[in-house]
């Protein structure tokens, strides 16, 4: 008869679903069904990203964290799972200038009047410049004419400031857990962030101000006493 | 009016299962109906699919193919293809944008005209040149196209 309840079988198990893999000459023992960002940033090695946020999917549209597997290719890895013995390098020349290419765009469609702005405190945008060397003389090029767009308050306890979106989609993917209001909306350089006849779906969670990286999601600064 | 587009597309729908990934079918079955996506039929489309109409209206304005107001009775359409915009598209557009009052890709509120651009219409040697509706003008000069629109100028 076969020994059902063997006494290692937590061990045996616990060896099964774990995979180790060198990221940047380190060795790394990480759970199986995780991805190569993860793996990285709870073994404290630092990958640039900005779409990513812990409790969602990534949905792989800032195209921040590339890394390169096995010497050559290049993946995001946010959205690339671990596999036993996978050697990967978060920065090579060569993703480097990748990366800079990808940060320059993001950055140059991004109004720069940190001052003001209400998510100064906690952008992410703003904490990525350090680390990638950001260009500012570059970036002053790939800049299109200063269109400033109107502010968005269709819900009244909630802005959404066009101008200041990076379009991760983490307000998008966080909504459709909850409530499935926001959307994305249009294409290419004039994508945008609304409701779009869903506004009364929204219930003033505030779930999707707490997860926007930067200050493009805040709740009005006016306080509701005033407005009453 | 109401019960006239249920009707159409539950003509629609008994071709579907009521999954989500039948949305694009759907919407260019119903924009062939309509000849635009109105209000209406989008939110009898969002009960079928169980979608909300934010859903709809996010993948409408993603595709160009979908097009959430009517189209003008006249189509101009302008190239703007390498050849016709050495030879002047940009100047001919602002010609085009005064004589009937519109911008790229408006549409007059009188349904009269629509104004849009296109890569490239197939007839580089008469750049630059535009067509309304399936009539081709081409060697255009800001004074022919103000004779076109029947605009003295």
């Amino acid at each position: 008869m076969p020994q059902l309840f063997s006494p290692n079988l937590h061990l045996e198990n616990k060896i099964m679903d774990q995979v180790t893999l060198t990221i940047n000459d380190r060795k790394v023992t990480v759970d199986k069904e995780t991805s190569i960002l993860r793996a990285a940033l709870a073994n404290d090695i630092f990958i640039p990203h900005l779409c990513y946020h812990p409790d969602l999917p990534s949905s792989g549209v800032c195209r921040l964290c590339m890394v390169e597997v096995g010497g050559s290719t290049t993946v995001l890895s946010c959205r690339t799972p671990v596999e036993e013995g996978m050697v990967v390098k978060t920065t090579s020349p060569e993703i480097d200038r990748d990366r800079r290419v990808n940060f320059e765009i993001i950055v140059a469609n991004h109004h720069l009047d940190c001052k003001g702005c209400p998510g100064i405190s906690y952008c992410k945008l703003l904490r990525l410049m350090g680390p990638l060397r950001l260009d500012r003389k570059r970036v002053r090029r790939l800049r299109l004419p200063q269109e400033e767009l109107p502010l968005d308050n269709a819900n009244p306890f909630l802005t959404y400031d066009a101008n200041k979106c990076v379009i991760c989609e983490i307000c998008v993917h966080t909504c459709e857990k909850i409530q499935h209001a926001l959307h994305v909306v249009g294409r290419g350089p004039k994508t945008k962030i609304a409701f779009y006849g869903d506004a009364a779906r929204c219930e003033n969670c505030g779930a999707c101000i707490a997860n926007c990286p930067v200050g493009a999601l805040y709740a009005p600064k006016k306080d509701l006493a005033e407005s009453a | 009016m109401g019960q006239e587009v249920s009707e159409t597309l539950s003509g629609i729908f008994e071709f579907y299962e009521g999954k989500r990934s039948e949305l694009i079918p759907i919407l260019q079955e119903a924009q062939g109906v309509f000849g635009y996506l109105p209000e209406e039929p989008i939110r009898i489309i969002a009960d079928f699919l169980k979608i909300t109409t934010g859903e709809i209206y996010s993948v409408a304005s993603f595709y160009n193919q979908f097009r959430l107001i009517p189209l003008g009775r006249n189509i101009v359409t302008l190239c703007r293809g390498t050849a016709c915009h050495i030879r002047g598209a940009p100047q001919i557009l602002d010609e085009i944008s005064k004589a009937i009052n519109l911008k790229e890709g408006e549409t007059s509120p009188d349904l009269e005209y629509t104004l849009e651009t296109v890569a490239c219409i197939g007839c580089c040697a008469l750049a630059p040149c535009f067509k309304i509706n399936h009539k081709i003008y081409g060697d255009l000069t800001p004074a022919k196209t103000r004779e076109v629109f029947h605009v003295s100028g």
